[in-house]
């Protein structure tokens, strides 16, 4: 037998093991928060026009400044913008700056503002904020001093306030068309990014409404919702946000964290397309909306830890049709419709994915609740990252979520003829003019009266089924404090430049 | 050898060919594309049409392919559709906590699953034999996912003795935030590795060969160290190889369940992003590692038990 002892015997030679010099957990930074978002990966950007997640938004609220901001209810507390004011047709605007700087210590001017709303604007830019700018008249706006610009708008909207405090709306300086090292106005500095990485910002000392109290803000990307939790507990990061109902449950009377829960942020929908059969029949529809439980709902779906909803978006918000009566179940009714209609045993599918960690649930459940009123309904999970791309023209029955906004914009986007949202295919002249009187109406109370008769006409027919809100929970260290609870998109929430470590 | 070895790899570029077109039908046959995700939940029909015609996603499918072949000749894999950065740099950037996590974790695998191997094989049906045996079966059949968060709960929310995910961090800057991650993957493939080398062990420590050589009057160490483990440790350098496959799928579950930014969390963002040619980037790379897995395996084994010395004798 030929050897080969020395190849052998090379083969056989192990490497010795590096030992893993195992640390522990490295000592906490005071003067820096860690935060833990899930994250767009690869393309991220900073750029404040491009915020399609939260993560996003955060960062831009960090970097950045809007003209006007949303308290709770959507109501618009001023930041860049001292005062406004408009003509009484509602289509000129003068808006007057504080004086702010940006981080380069260039002042805060009226062109800036300009070419942020330009930008925005621009289709080509395919920016979530667009629809707020789709009036704006550029070629007719100026500024007409460093601190005073003059807007003119090619129809009465006397709502237009309201786009500038939309996430998404953030003012850079003007010219800027690379958002590598970004330059803006906000509480926090760029000092370095990755895209899909990590990201990490210094404090302002300059910053025009106080420094922030904390030296430096680091956002940590955790897509995965357990590894975020298991971060936030074992002293990694101080703030886990988008927690799930279940993980909230678990986590109350927890010591090592305090929940920020924001109720009734989210809301939870189930859209009916009206321009396709079943429910192009009035009566399919009506059966539908009476025969959902929304209280099993809320009690599963949501672990019992949202709010019932009664068909309309906004439950708490600004303009929100609280007198309405709320809609509750009622099988015989809806058993009766459905027979009426001849439709019993009618098959469709209820479409739904795991956007949403409620959404599976609650689909298997309404599903069940349609079977007991004779409608055979079975649920059909798309894939996540293009859902609400495909069910814009795919299905009959769709869920949907929709996050903190103000109403006037959902109405528009959601119900108007053509609207851009429109996925349920409503169309009524009489609600269309409602909202171009709502519009033009100076007085606020009149006009949200009318935004009130608006949701009226689309409570019944509107071909949204908004059974519930679910509760938006954050977690954070109980080194932390100064961070108030507050739903996503409104000001309150991820102000990272109040907080304090301990 | 030369010429086993050429055919080796010619077949190697033949399947890896086989994958990357059905890769690229499979994302394209996705519901959804580029388009449709980079613009979100609020995009109007005109921009996605905008959107999709930069990105020549309104072009025939086998235009597509073709273009996208004809680069790859030219060693050109293309630009993500999402960030329309060179596909290479995305893989280079994840390249090295993936090739850290994987090479820690072979490091760790190799002398361990040889271990178990020799230890239970030379001592089949013992107490210990049993006992390492049980264990590694264990950690085989329990799932990446759950033994990540046992092992998570019990050493990081609850001790604080490591740290629970590398969030935040890379591995050269926090050593410790490995241990758990390889932990989960050697556990997931010791078992096989250790098995086939106990089994090539036992059976050959029985053999006529050990016999002869024991007769010879070799002490038993040099038996077993020189003469039984070289041939027995063949098909587990094999079972290596597809241990390297497995670390593959591996790295995705626990590169997202610790918050690693690697090549397996970026391969899954590039399916659900439908970015064609970063996903075909990624299973380039894929495809490489296991095919060049392979074929070392392959010609290592070869040399451990050349079939020919059994003909020249």
């Amino acid at each position: 037998m030929t050897r080969h002892p020395l190849t052998r015997r090379r083969l056989l030679t192990l490497a010795a093991l590096a030992p893993l010099a195992a640390c522990g957990t490295a000592p906490s930074d005071t003067g820096r928060l860690r935060v833990a978002f899930a994250a767009g990966g690869s393309k991220e950007s900073l750029d404040p026009s491009q915020v399609s997640l939260f993560v996003d938004q955060a960062r831009a609220k960090a970097l950045f400044d809007t003209l006007v901001a949303y308290n709770a209810d959507t109501s618009l507390r001023p930041r860049l913008a001292e005062s406004w004011e408009s003509d009484a047709s509602g289509t000129r605007w003068r808006i007057r700056l504080r004086r702010a700087a940006f981080h380069d210590g260039r002042p805060v001017t009226a062109d800036d503002v300009l070419h942020s709303f330009r930008r925005i604007a621009d289709p080509a830019l395919a920016s979530s904020s667009r629809q707020y700018f789709a009036k704006v008249d550029f070629a007719r706006s100026k500024a007409v001093s460093p601190t005073e610009l003059a807007l003119t708008l090619t129809a009465p909207d006397f709502e237009f306030p309201s786009g500038w405090g939309a996430p998404g709306a953030e003012i850079v300086p003007a010219g800027t068309t690379d958002f590598t090292a970004p330059i803006g106005s906000g509480p926090f500095r760029f000092v370095s990014f990755t895209p899909g990485g990590p990201a990490v910002f210094r404090k302002n000392e300059s910053y025009w409404d106080g420094a922030p109290g904390i030296d430096e803000l680091e956002f940590v990307p955790v897509n995965d919702e357990t590894a975020r939790v298991n971060a936030l507990l074992s002293g990694q990061v101080d703030y886990a946000h988008d927690l799930a109902a279940g993980t909230a449950a678990r986590l109350t009377g927890d010591a090592r964290v305090s929940l920020l829960e924001a109720k009734g942020t989210t809301m939870q929908g189930l859209i009916l397309r009206l321009t396709q059969p079943p429910f192009t029949d009035a009566r399919l529809l009506r059966a539908v909306l009476s025969g959902v439980d929304r209280e099993a709902l809320n009690r599963v779906a949501l672990a019992g830890r949202g709010e019932i909803g009664n068909d309309l978006f906004g439950k708490g918000l600004r303009g929100y049709a609280a007198g309405i009566p709320q809609r509750r179940r009622d099988g015989e009714l809806a058993r009766a419709l459905v027979r009426e209609a001849g439709a019993e045993g009618l098959a469709f599918a209820l479409e739904t994915s795991d956007v949403d960690p409620g959404f599976a649930t609650a689909a298997t459940l309404i599903s069940q609740q349609l079977k007991e009123i004779g409608l055979d309904v079975t649920p059909n999970t798309r894939a996540s990252s293009t859902y609400f791309g495909e069910i814009k023209t795919k299905g009959v029955a769709a869920l949907t979520r929709t996050a903190t906004l103000p109403v006037a914009t959902f109405l528009d986007q959601r119900f108007r003829t053509g609207g851009s949202n429109n996925v349920n295919g409503f169309a009524s002249p009489e609600f269309d003019a409602l909202l171009d009187r709502a519009a033009a109406t100076a007085d606020e109370s009149a006009r949200l009266a009318l935004f009130g008769d608006a949701q009226r006409i689309v409570h019944d027919s509107g071909g949204l089924l908004a059974w519930g809100f679910s509760t938006w929970t954050i977690a954070v260290s109980k080194r932390v404090s100064g961070l108030v609870t507050a739903p996503p998109n409104t000001f309150d929430w991820a102000r990272f430049d109040r907080a304090r470590l301990s | 050898m030369p010429g086993h070895t050429v055919r080796r790899l010619g077949f190697a570029v033949l399947q890896a060919m086989v994958v990357l077109v059905a890769t690229f039908a499979v994302t394209a046959l996705l519901p959804g594309d580029a388009a449709s995700v980079v613009l979100g939940e609020q995009a109007t029909d005109e921009q996605v049409a905008t959107v999709r015609q930069r990105l020549g996603l309104d072009q025939p499918l086998l235009d597509r392919f073709g273009n996208w072949f004809s680069g790859l000749v030219t060693g050109d894999l293309g630009r993500s559709l999402v960030t329309g950065a060179p596909v290479t740099d995305e893989i280079a950037r994840r390249c090295a906590a993936t090739a850290v996590l994987a090479g820690v974790t072979l490091l760790v695998l190799v002398p361990l699953a040889l271990g178990i191997g020799v230890t239970c094989g030379l001592r089949e049906g013992s107490r210990i034999d049993r006992a390492l045996n049980a264990v590694t079966l264990f950690l085989h059949s329990i799932p990446e996912f759950v033994l990540g968060l046992l092992l998570v709960a019990g050493f990081a929310v609850y001790t604080g003795l490591l740290p629970a995910t590398a969030a935040g961090t890379d591995f050269t800057a926090r050593p410790a935030a490995l241990v758990l991650p390889v932990i989960v993957l050697v556990g997931r493939q010791l078992c096989d590795v250790a098995r086939q080398l106990r089994i090539g062990i036992a059976e050959r420590t029985r053999g006529p060969v050990a016999e002869h050589l024991r007769l010879l009057g070799l002490p038993e160490r040099t038996v077993v160290l020189r003469h039984l483990l070289p041939a027995a440790a063949a098909p587990a350098v094999q079972q290596l190889a597809r241990a390297v496959e497995g670390l593959l799928t591996g790295t995705v579950i626990v590169e997202s369940l610790f918050a690693i930014t690697g090549l397996g969390t970026g391969f899954v963002e590039a399916v659900q992003n439908r970015d064609i040619p970063q996903v075909q980037g990624y299973v380039l790379v894929f495809a490489g590692v296991v095919v060049l897995g392979n074929l070392v395996a392959d010609l290592v084994a070869h040399r451990l038990t050349p079939r020919r010395e059994l003909v020249t004798w």
